[in-house]
């Protein structure tokens, strides 16, 4: 059996008072791509934010690479390879591409590599070079969607949370984000994805988990979800 | 009135411009980073003047150097000041009350060393350059204000390098436009954090050095000061730093040419009515003006 990246137990996470997760657990093997579907407001970005240092835990446990970083300041997640793309990309709209980019590799440990790293981004997203020295804000959707993505390659994650890359995007450049899934998921990195696009996250995922009011409802085998009634209803579309 | 006379207020605002964006720079990065509104920038120019009078009278330093020892003495001073105050202060991404009543009444308590140390009387910084004039055909500049500006403008350039070009000025400028985006590659906020309340504080003490070489001084000294600071802040749409030269450049305009019009005694309400007229008409700063089009990512 394969390494266990990242093991999450029995999960609780609130804003203030409210309570919007609930005892989440769930773990990724290393070298896969585990999908986390669900509804609106189901809980998913608060979980990977949690899972990203951004939102402390409230209960439960966080085990990446064998070590407990529940407590865990974000900044030193990022250096133990843990990296978020989040929701919404959240550029800096002022800054330029490359200024963006290279900040994805801000931590000590990753300085010394980053032009490397950055010829690398540009070979994988060859639009973001051509508009190197605008201002990220003033990209397209999709490119700044390709912007954020390359901004999380530049730490050289091993895990990668990757959350809603395809909100707001036309189908044609949902479709083209995904290949580019599939290309860093074959580059070896891990990646726990989570998104409302139920129909791409189970083609590109191995493992599935279904999130709803803040529960894991159901997990399996994303293959074998695919057949199952209640995900096909809810998730796919198929009339029953 | 002549054109030479119009010509050397022009050149006058301009000089002053220099050294009122050096005096905002601090309290702007500061707020960017932090959304800390800084009153105590009034304390640390005050003292930021007496620590260089006390340099030039007691070891016979020159003023400008004065003001060159300034930065590292007042960027340690403000790490201190974050360490020992400002950290307890919960982050947050908007003005909190906490926050300002902290700084207010750090001001008052610097303001109350002040008059404690060196008592109430007015002081200035007085020396061969002070009554200096440099002649250019027409044109008659106090030299005194030339060297001030060359100060200024050289201190801007160099932080403004800094913030291009290393890791410390890109997490600043990251942070001021989206802090959580920071946190996510790895930036230790409290670390720039503390590091952007010391640069801050060293620009509020040297740019308090440069006020003390044009003005007498009082441990009140501050207090018109950080007005002017915050009319340029605000003119400047609070976070920008293009914002903060062009709002330097307004007010410094405004204020030199209402002498044309206004009788001396209404200066000090001039910074107050921009203000006014800044918040009511253009609340995102001037820039909102050239902003056709600016996606948020
Ligand atoms: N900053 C916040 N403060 C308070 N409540 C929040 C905040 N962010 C999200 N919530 C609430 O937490 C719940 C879960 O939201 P979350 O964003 O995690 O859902 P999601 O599964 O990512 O949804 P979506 O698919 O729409 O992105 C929702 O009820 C939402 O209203
Ligand atoms: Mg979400």
């Amino acid at each position: 059996m394969a390494d266990i990246l990242l093991q999450v137990e029995n999960l609780d996470a609130a804003y203030g008072a409210v309570q919007v997760v609930w005892g989440v657990s769930l773990r990724v093997e290393q070298g896969k791509v585990v999908s986390l579907i669900g509804p609106n407001g189901a809980g998913k970005t608060t979980t990977l934010k949690v899972l990203a240092g951004l939102l402390p835990a409230k209960n439960g446990r966080i085990c990446f690479r064998g070590q407990d970083v529940t407590n865990e300041a974000s900044h030193k997640r990022v250096e133990r390879k843990l990296s978020l793309i989040p929701e919404e990309r959240q550029l800096w709209p002022r800054m330029t591409v490359e200024e963006n980019l290279v900040m994805g590799a801000y931590p000590a440990r990753l300085r010394p590599k980053a032009r490397e790293n950055l010829d690398r981004i540009y070979e994988m997203f060859p639009r973001l070079k051509e508009r190197r020295g605008q201002a990220a804000g003033t990209l397209s959707g999709g490119e700044q969607q390709m912007c954020a993505i390359g901004r999380g390659l530049m730490a050289d994650p091993m895990l990668l949370l990757l959350d809603e890359p395809s909100l707001g995007l036309a189908p044609m450049l949902v479709e083209e984000v995904f290949q580019y899934v599939r290309r860093i998921a074959a580059q070896g990195v891990t990646i726990l994805l989570a998104g409302q696009n139920a129909n791409y996250a189970l083609q590109v995922s191995d493992y599935c988990y279904v999130m709803e009011t803040g529960r894991i409802a159901l997990e399996g085998p994303s293959a074998e979800l695919v057949t199952n009634d209640h995900v096909r209803c809810a998730y796919l579309g198929a009339t029953s | 009135m002549p054109a030479a006379d119009v010509l050397n207020l022009l050149i006058a605002a301009l000089l002053l411009a220099g050294l009122y964006a050096a005096m905002s720079v601090g309290m702007t990065i500061i707020y960017g980073v932090m959304k800390i509104v800084n009153l105590a920038h009034a304390g640390f120019m005050m003292l930021g003047a007496y620590f260089v009078l006390e340099l030039h009278e007691r070891l016979g330093m020159d003023p400008l150097i004065g003001v060159l020892f300034a930065f590292p003495v007042f960027f340690l001073g403000g790490m201190l000041v974050y360490w020992l105050l400002v950290r307890w202060i919960p982050m947050s991404d908007q003005p909190t009350l906490a926050s300002l009543l902290l700084m207010f009444g750090l001001w008052l308590v610097l303001q109350n060393i002040g008059y404690l140390v060196w008592g109430n009387s007015d002081r200035a910084i007085l020396t061969a350059r002070t009554f200096r004039t440099v002649h250019l055909g027409p044109i008659l500049i106090p030299y005194i204000r030339l060297v001030v500006f060359a100060a200024a403008a050289s201190s801007l350039a160099v932080l403004e390098l800094a913030l291009r070009k290393t890791w410390f000025g890109m997490s600043v400028r990251a942070l001021m436009q989206n802090q959580q985006a920071g946190r996510i590659v790895g930036i230790h906020v409290e670390r720039t954090a503390r590091r952007t309340f010391g640069l801050g504080t060293a620009f509020a003490g040297a740019a308090g050095g440069l006020l003390a070489m044009l003005y007498s001084f009082s441990p009140d000294f501050g207090r018109p000061f950080l007005l002017r600071s915050f009319v340029i802040i605000v003119l400047g749409g609070l976070e920008s730093f293009s914002g903060v030269a062009v709002g330097a450049l307004i007010l410094a305009l405004v204020e030199t040419l209402s002498i044309l019009v206004l009788p001396a005694g209404y200066q000090p309400a001039i910074a107050f009515g921009l203000l006014v007229l800044a918040l009511v008409v253009l609340p995102g700063g001037v820039a909102t003006l050239f902003q056709k089009r600016q996606r948020l990512a």
